[in-house]
């Protein structure tokens, strides 16, 4: 991970289609223009996994089924708790067999349709639901030496109890944290830059004009009417963490794609 | 084993109207799904095909646009799908619907096994799968939690009640219609999405079925509805409390108390 903040190397957030697509082949083309585009310039594709439990495609089956390139360092596969045990291995052994090392490993948000891991699923005991610290454990057991784990850090959560998680997170296997997104200099990430000086952390930054959107995120209520300009918040992020790398939640390919790239110096 | 799994397309809970003049569920211009319990009806075929071989088919009766959930059928593992769509369905009660699904079950012969949902979410009436049975002169159990077995063309069953579970064994062919306790359905994969978009879908009409017009529709019908009244919205409002976490958990405590929920 430190090679992506080294050599400036976006992670740039795609979200497979949805299964209740109405319009699968206009929506797996635009995947693909997506993936390319972030390939070709040499960033980081990061693709979700039921992102906000909507029901989507798997990133991998996407990578399968569309025939993409996989470069090694290119490629951030999101993987959550909603899995069968089949389902994550088969997952886990493609991502083997392909090259890919990035997994950005959380708990998820599920849905009514998604089945959980159970912790007999997995081998755990003493627990009754299965959270990224459990799925971490398992990746590192059973896949040893096979990926580099991400995890996710909320600074709008309370922060003694985030930073306990986050503990236990990096003690399960994480070896690099990204934010959730961040749309000015924020304490509580500077203080898991300060405590974590050795572990990379990977900043996310808002990317879409939609700002209400963060609201369930932040925990308070955003107006749907707030001014927000993505990109010039980019730019004062990158001011504000300068040895971080960078994370780009909804960023809009049509519009900002050609923007980002003199941004980051 | 030759599996028929009978689905429905019903309009998405959260959009339900309801036609003032005809008492109908308005299904124009709705968000239509697949019947949450069919849900868990397929997925048992499903596994029961992947554990003793043999074929899936999805078979629905609706208007041309449910071929929709027959496409999803097969995406999440169905072999094929039925449709069985015709003006002169329209109308059909819960007799009137399971005696053309009957009537199509037999016309693609040799099925061992019915499987449907315990009910719809629109109708809620839980006769389809019953009436199948009836049509067809087939054993039945409702509201199955969990198949055992199958051996020497019985299969055993655990069938749900409010004191616990029943342990039935039934001659096959049989009719089953399933809880959601039975299983956690399978997401569908994006290559079954995509080879099933692919699939032919037969749509059958009355006469390829054998089915007696006079059976059908409303004439065939011998309920009506005589009123439908769609639910009363669910209130949602939320409440943001700030503080300690002393302070937070001694309001929530409060809150849940004076709703009566504690």
């Amino acid at each position: 991970m430190r090679y992506h903040i080294e050599n400036k190397v976006y992670h740039v957030e795609i979200l497979p289609p949805k299964q209740d697509s109405e319009n699968l082949e206009r929506d797996l083309d635009v995947f693909a223009e997506k993936y390319t585009r972030v390939m070709d310039s040499g960033y980081c594709a990061c693709i979700t996994d039921n992102a906000m439990g909507h029901l989507s495609f798997q990133g991998t089956e996407m990578i399968e089924e569309l025939g993409l390139p996989v470069l090694p360092e290119q490629v951030m596969i999101h993987l959550n708790t909603f899995h069968t045990r089949e389902d994550l291995d088969n997952i886990l052994s493609y991502c083997v067999e392909k090259g890919i090392k990035y997994l950005l490993v959380v708990s998820g948000d599920g849905s009514e349709r998604l089945p959980r891991l159970k912790p007999s699923d997995i081998g755990v005991q003493g627990t009754e639901s299965i959270t990224s610290v459990e799925l971490l454990q398992y990746i590192t057991r059973e896949y040893p030496g096979k990926f580099v784990l991400g995890v996710a850090f909320n600074p709008y959560e309370p922060e003694d109890h985030e930073f306990a998680k986050l503990k236990r997170k990096l003690w399960a296997g994480a070896s690099f944290i990204i934010t959730q997104p961040i749309i000015e200099k924020n304490a509580v990430v500077d203080k898991l830059i300060a405590e974590y000086p050795d572990v990379p952390v990977i900043v996310e930054a808002w990317m879409s004009k939609k700002l209400h959107l963060l609201s369930d995120a932040v925990g308070y209520t955003i107006p749907e009417n707030t001014e927000y300009d993505p990109i010039a918040t980019l730019k004062l992020l990158h001011q504000a963490y300068p040895k971080n790398g960078f994370y780009l939640s909804l960023l809009g390919f049509k519009t900002q794609y050609d923007l980002i790239r003199d941004l980051w110096v | 084993m030759k599996i028929v799994v009978c689905i429905k397309q019903v309009p998405a809970s959260n959009d339900a109207k309801i036609d003032p003049e005809t008492k109908r569920i308005i299904r124009e211009g709705q968000k239509a799904i697949m019947n949450p319990f069919d849900t868990y009806a397929l997925e048992e075929g499903v596994r029961m095909k992947e554990k003793y071989g043999g074929e899936v088919i999805a078979l629905t009766m609706g208007p041309p646009k449910a071929e929709a959930v027959l496409r999803e059928a097969i995406s999440a593992g169905a072999d094929r799908g039925i449709l069985l769509s015709d003006r002169v369905f329209g109308g059909s009660d819960t007799w009137a619907t399971s005696y053309a699904l009957a009537r199509a079950i037999e016309k693609i012969g040799d099925v061992d096994l019915v499987i449907c949902g315990k009910q719809a979410i629109d109708g809620d009436t839980a006769q389809v799968g019953p009436g199948i049975a009836s049509h067809l002169d087939w054993m039945q159990a409702t509201y199955v939690m969990a198949v055992d077995s199958i051996e020497d063309n019985n299969i055993t069953v655990k069938r749900m009640h409010e004191d616990g579970y029943d342990v039935c064994e039934l001659r096959l062919p049989a009719v089953l219609t399933v809880v959601k306790d039975i299983n956690t359905p399978r997401v569908p994969t994006l290559k079954g999405r995509l080879a099933a978009q692919k699939s032919e879908i037969p749509v059958l009409k009355p006469e390829d079925i054998g089915a007696d017009p006079d059976k059908l529709g409303l004439n065939g019908s011998p309920t009506r509805v005589v009123k439908t009244q769609p639910p009363e919205p669910r209130q949602t409002d939320t409440l943001r409390i700030e503080g300690s976490p002393r302070e937070c958990a001694q309001a929530l405590v409060r809150e849940l108390k004076f709703r009566g929920l504690v």
